[in-house]
């Protein structure tokens, strides 16, 4: 089907994703810089979808004008947490709250373990990561944000001392909605169609695919980071 | 004599009520702290660590620099500074706590600090870093208390608070005799030599939180750990220097003169090697021009905090205590020697802020900190009758430092020095009002003085303290909040006590534990302003 709409082709990639053995997914994200137009609805909906407060925001975009008038143009750069092969961030962690899942590769934060030292804040070379302060957008808090944040497939409710207030926080490629079959929030959302996820051990995937075919870079590259997410030009 | 034992009690009193005061303060900072958790800091995820660390840092680098200090006596036998080996370990111990006291404010559970024994994670050098500290702190205590052991037995003989003291810490140790003393040379000379390579991890290890961080291009150096120790030596050198020169019981003799000055240049050619590596990092890392790293050096010299640099890493850090150690002039005068002792400790103060907040300060990815808005500010403000109150200790606390200041300018040296002293303890005096006027919620007054727009300031009276210009939508601009500034004051004020109280109950500075030497003759008549002399 040559026509089929790529949102339907990721779903069948996550659906065979998960049919195979645990331990044998790698999922990865690949973003078509082409296709980006830097409407930010990655922003928003992955803030819908954690119910993250002020100050933390797992997928931004970087907004770049370049060139002289009149030969100028807004360039985009989508980033997230790149799910390292080799993460900085996870060593430094002194409690191991931190670490890269060996079964399908996301690199993931335990609330309840987090002393919160922000050990790892610095140590991410993307800036992936973010502490939460405890901020809100509204007090007294406004009906959305009183609602539980399902990271992790639990339900994290909003209060003063208790985690994830206190706790660093980061993208899971939407963890809990990967294993119920499902694309990431960003993914879901991209209106250009420019966010793919996949599993890049399955060489039928469309994001095996695009990585073979197409010219892509993955950031800081130099630092042996060995990032999981593809950039395509 | 009565005026001058009046004085005394005059200077004792606003040098308690000062520190008491600042405690107070502190500890309720604290409390806020821990009720209201980070949100009260002016932390974002983008400079996610600040003040805090930076006074961690400083802390365990004092502790570690005055405890090698220390093994130049017991493990390398310079017994010439024998009469300042027990301050150096008593130092140590209060600056170890101390530091551990920030690292622990800086967590965002508190209450789980204690699984950092459970939760083993042997990959990270933080806790690594935590075992070190407490081995490290057990060879302190124990070394210190074999060094006191005999001279507690003895004071324990004695009437009053300090005998009881003596009494309770001798934990049942009656041995007098010459082969128990012996023992304890011995034992303190190994303690000694294990703590060397200790102290170096504690602090080079400290070092190599931030020189393993890839991602900062400023810290992830080879060389980073290695400037910590030396900086360490000079800062813990520099504490020493300046409570020996100053606060000493044997000050006014000969041999103290000559003590303080023999230190002053041990102090000065560490500062000289610290000098050296730091050129050396900034030659490589500017020549090299790799972006970020640049871009830091940019930040520390020219940035917000430029003067943070310029006046206190490099002036009162460097230049000026170079200057008092090695001109002829001031490097024979005991006075002079404990100044410079005391720039280098407020100066090194600027290179942990430095060595922290900048390259956190610096982008990773151009155009990363514009991409979501991560700059906040603490909302937390003191309102009602809390704002009365904080008013009202920064009152007495002002009253206080103007009353101990104006101390100073009565000290007794001579000529031109004297109006040397005499104008920095009147400007001292002016910041202090002025900064007691803007804690105690006058910042518009001062504000107009200095020309600083508060324009974009958002609803919190004064998250800046120190000036400058906010920009509160800015993620790469940290400066600290009300509450960090309190609760760091109040952290420090402790310190102090507890050092003050240490050099009041303890045996620290008693004679030589060699029994063979004589006791050097001690001068008291010529002591200004000691506590001893009013109890």
């Amino acid at each position: 089907m040559p026509d089929q709409d790529v949102l339907t082709t990721i779903r069948n990639d996550v659906k065979r994703a998960l049919n195979k053995p645990a331990n044998q997914r790698h999922w990865v994200m690949v973003i078509n810089l082409q296709r980006c137009v830097g409407c930010e609805a990655c922003t928003i909906a992955c803030k819908q979808e954690n119910h993250t407060p002020p100050g933390v925001a797992y997928a931004k975009v970087i907004k770049e004008e370049v060139g002289e008038y009149p030969h100028v143009r807004r360039r985009f750069l989508p980033i997230l947490c790149n799910h390292c092969e080799n993460p900085p961030c996870v060593p430094v962690c002194p409690v191991g709250a931190t670490w890269k899942r060996k079964e399908d590769g996301i690199v993931v934060v335990d609330y309840t373990i987090c002393i919160g030292c922000r050990y790892c804040v610095t140590a991410c070379p993307y800036g992936a990561r973010y502490f939460d302060f405890g901020d809100n957008y509204y007090e007294p808090l406004n009906e959305f944000e009183q609602q539980a944040s399902p990271e992790y497939g639990r339900r994290w409710l909003r209060s003063k001392r208790e985690s994830p207030v206190g706790n660093v926080r980061k993208c899971t490629f939407c963890l809990h909605r990967l294993v119920r079959g499902e694309e990431p929030a960003c993914v879901q959302t991209c209106m250009p169609r420019a966010r793919i996820v996949g599993d890049l051990n399955d060489p039928e995937s469309e994001v095996s695919r695009l990585v073979d075919e197409r010219r892509h870079f993955r950031l800081k590259e130099e630092l042996g980071t060995e990032p999981s997410v593809y950039y395509i030009l | 004599m009565t005026t001058r034992l009046e004085t005394n009690k005059l200077v004792l009193g606003a040098y308690l009520v000062a520190l008491l005061t600042v405690a107070g303060v502190g500890v309720w900072a604290i409390a806020i702290r821990a009720v209201e958790g980070l949100r009260v800091t002016n932390l974002t995820s983008h400079v996610p660590w600040g003040l805090w660390v930076a006074f961690y840092i400083y802390f365990i680098g004092l502790s570690a620099g005055s405890f090698l200090m220390s093994t130049l006596i017991y493990v390398f036998g310079m017994s010439r500074f024998e009469s300042i080996g027990r301050s150096a370990l008593f130092v140590a111990i209060v600056a170890l706590v101390a530091g551990l006291a920030f690292i622990f404010l800086d967590l965002g559970h508190l209450e789980r600090f204690w699984t950092v024994f459970v939760n083993r994670s042997p990959t990270s050098v933080l806790e690594w870093e935590i075992h070190f500290y407490l081995l490290y702190g057990i060879i302190l205590l124990a070394e210190l208390w074999l060094l006191m052991r005999r001279d507690l037995i003895r004071a324990a003989e004695g009437e009053g608070l300090r005998a009881l003291v003596a009494r309770l810490l001798s934990f049942g140790s009656h041995d007098l005799s010459e082969e128990s003393a012996h023992l304890d040379r011995r034992a303190v000379k190994i303690l000694g030599t294990i703590g060397i390579p200790v102290a170096i991890a504690v602090h080079g290890g400290t070092g190599a939180i931030f020189a393993v961080v890839k991602a900062r291009p400023y810290w992830y150096t080879g060389l980073f750990p290695i400037i910590f120790i030396v900086s360490a030596l000079a800062s813990g050198g520099a504490l020493l220097l300046c409570i020996t020169a100053l606060f000493s019981r044997r000050k006014g003799t000969a041999d103290h003169a000559e003590l303080v000055s023999q230190l002053a240049k041990i102090v000065g050619a560490f500062l000289l090697l610290d000098l050296v590596l730091l050129t050396s990092e900034m030659l490589v890392g500017l020549y090299g021009g790799v972006p970020d790293h640049v871009a830091t050096y940019r930040v520390i010299m020219f940035g917000p905090f430029w003067y943070v640099f310029w006046f206190g890493q490099m002036g009162l850090g460097a230049l000026v205590p170079l200057a008092l150690i090695f001109l002829k002039r001031t490097g024979n005068s005991p006075f002079w020697l404990g100044v410079a002792g005391a720039c280098i400790v407020v100066g090194i103060l600027g290179v942990r802020l430095n060595i922290v907040i900048p390259p956190l300060s610096v982008p990773l990815m151009p155009g990363i900190d514009t991409a979501y808005p991560l700059g906040r500010f603490s909302t937390f403000a003191f309102t009602g009758f809390s704002l009365h109150l904080l008013q009202g200790a920064v009152a007495v606390f002002v009253v206080a430092m103007v009353v101990l200041l104006s101390q100073l300018w009565r000290i007794p040296i001579p000529s031109w020095e004297r109006w040397v002293v005499r104008l920095a303890t009147t400007g001292a005096i002016f910041v202090l009002v002025i900064m007691g006027l803007r804690l105690a919620g006058f910042a518009p007054t001062t504000s107009a003085l200095f020309d600083i727009s508060l324009a974009t300031a958002p609803t919190t009276p004064l998250p800046l303290f120190f000036g400058g210009q906010i920009k509160a939508q800015d993620p790469t601009f940290y400066s600290p909040s009300m509450i960090e500034w309190l609760s760091s004051t109040g952290v420090i004020a402790v310190a102090i006590l507890a050092l003050s109280l240490g050099r009041w109950l303890l045996p620290l500075e008693e004679p030589p534990v060699h029994p063979a030497r004589a006791v050097r003759p001690r001068f008291d008549s010529d002591r200004i302003g000691t506590e001893r002399e009013t109890s």
